[in-house]
């Protein structure tokens, strides 16, 4: 035998049932968990909302021909923040003014179509700040070919500020389950900890540092706490993968189904399984010390 | 060899004891009688290296446990193996689960090789098919003996029983001493403590050394020779 025990893993060696009963629901935690993160990354809070909604109107001076239209159209859909820049000629107009507005046909009798020709630039939701929105709106006012801009400046900051606290909203709530997960782990790791205190007290008597226990315990945690997370988070974006393509309409609120696969997405979800790894471990020894001082 | 120096105790407000010395040699079994509460359990912790003398000191090999370094008390633990005193503390586990706490503290052994040898032992001890039973299903008698199996699973060079014999009940006396004679035979040191030492026993040990208030006896083991004395 061996002079140095091997710890890994000693809470599954010494106590399965229960281990399996808190991994299952750990793993349980970390679906729902995923699906809002996932949720929370791709919408970006309610940037993803408003972004769908906001647009900025260029309206066009009545001379203007249709290819310099859409050629600077094309260079507006160029600029960093803007997600989409799409030319209206005053036909395209008139008919949308129309469905606005039916019955309204007789305005065009006199002198020909009193609508002119636009550009609807759409911002990305990652971008929805006042500083890009100043930034597309300066660059389209300095062009000779724009007559107006029309960006919603007198409730734009309104809006703006609505998404931010919305979005941290979002985030604290996030911010709590996490907090909740680990005031759980750290009260099941404490449980445990006490449950097993015959068993850790004969390892101790036997020679077994007692620091390396809660070493190998919390690296056990650790490694369980990652694996958990990212099969966690793996299952619960395959289910916002399905819940986006059985729910269209849930596209305009969180985002494209195709989004969950950017590097970005799957680095974030890497970052949240080694937080929770973190955690995880964290729990791990401040159970265990809560469970000794409690002994004491 | 293991020398316990000047020894002394003081619990509840006054001296248990003070200025023991014992001497237990190596490849030897003995035995500790000593009146109830008279502090054989709190000799046994501090032989092991678990709990600190008020005075005196223990030397392992001619080292030190209390005063030389951790790692040295550490390997010490290691190498011993314990039955306390029976108590409900280990009632929600089964007698498997004993061995496989005691196989975790050696370390390094295969399920397969446990079980194996746990039937071995169990069997030797009296208790054949006793893996699955539970600790609280079974009497004080069956309690000690799986105790002891679970901690000769690892083969530890020192063993400290206490009250194993009188746990273990009268039928059991003679396989234990058969037991404790041949774990010294083969290299390994047996310290028991009882309240009071058979009388066969007793008979074939010759003479006590008196500590305090303890009598020291060894037992004699067939083919070895005196290593140590008390006293």
């Amino acid at each position: 035998m061996s002079e140095r025990p091997s710890l890994w893993w000693i809470d599954w060696r010494l106590s399965r049932g229960a281990l399996v009963r808190e991994t299952i629901g750990r793993f349980l935690f970390f679906c729902l968990l995923g699906f809002a993160l996932l949720s929370l990354l791709l919408s970006g809070g309610a940037n993803r909302f408003l972004a769908d909604r906001y647009a900025i109107t260029a309206v066009l001076r009545a001379d203007v021909p249709s290819s310099e239209a859409e050629g600077l159209a094309r260079k507006v859909a160029a600029l960093p923040p803007v997600r989409s820049a799409s030319y209206r000629d005053p036909e395209a107009a008139w008919k949308e003014f129309l469905l606005a507005y039916p019955g309204l046909d007789p305005l065009r009798g006199a002198g020909g179509n009193p609508i002119p020709g636009y550009i609807e630039i759409r911002i990305r939701p990652d971008r929805l700040t006042r500083a890009d929105v100043d930034l597309v709106v300066s660059a389209l006012r300095s062009v000779s070919l724009v007559e107006q801009v029309l960006s919603g400046e007198e409730w734009l900051p309104r809006l703006l500020r609505a998404g931010r606290i919305v979005s941290w909203v979002c985030r604290g709530i996030f911010a709590a389950f996490l907090a909740c997960f680990f005031l759980v782990g750290r009260l099941q790791e404490r449980a445990r900890a006490v449950d097993l205190g015959g068993d850790f007290a004969f390892l101790a008597e036997r020679g077994v540092p007692a620091g390396r226990l809660a070493f190998f315990r919390a690296a056990a945690a650790a490694v369980s706490g990652f694996l958990l997370a990212a099969a966690g988070t793996a299952a619960g974006g395959g289910a916002l993968f399905l819940t986006l393509r059985a729910f269209p309409f849930l596209e305009g609120v969180i985002g494209p189904a195709s989004d969950l696969l950017l590097p970005r997405t799957v680095a974030a979800a890497v970052l949240f399984s080694l937080g929770s790894a973190l955690l995880s471990a964290a729990a791990s020894l401040s159970g265990w010390r809560a469970a000794r001082s409690g002994r004491k | 060899m293991i020398e316990g120096f000047r020894l002394g105790v003081f619990s509840r407000g006054a001296t248990l004891w003070d200025g023991l010395d014992f001497a237990f040699g190596d490849a030897a079994a003995w035995f500790v009688a000593g009146p109830p509460s008279s502090g054989k359990t709190l000799l046994l912790s501090i032989l092991r290296g678990e709990r600190r003398p008020d005075a005196g000191d223990v030397l392992v090999s001619g080292e030190s446990l209390y005063r030389g370094s951790a790692a040295l008390a550490r390997a010490w633990r290691a190498s011993c193996g314990h039955v306390p005193e029976q108590t409900i503390a280990d009632a929600r586990l089964t007698v498997d689960d004993l061995f496989r706490r005691s196989a975790l503290a050696g370390g390094g052994v295969r399920e397969s090789e446990r079980r194996d040898r746990a039937d071995r032992l169990l069997e030797m001890v009296g208790l054949p098919g006793a893996l699955g039973w539970r600790i609280a299903e079974l009497s004080i008698s069956e309690r000690v003996r799986a105790s002891l199996a679970a901690e000769l699973l690892r083969g530890p060079k020192v063993l400290f029983c206490d009250g194993v014999v009188a746990g273990a009940g009268i039928p059991c006396r003679e396989m234990l001493r058969g037991l404790f004679r041949a774990l010294a035979r083969e290299g390994n040191t047996v310290v028991l403590a009882e309240r009071t030492i058979p009388e066969r026993w007793a008979l074939a040990a010759g003479d006590a050394a008196p500590v305090g208030p303890f009598l020291v006896y060894r037992l004699p083991v067939p083919g070895a020779g005196t290593k140590g004395e008390p006293g």
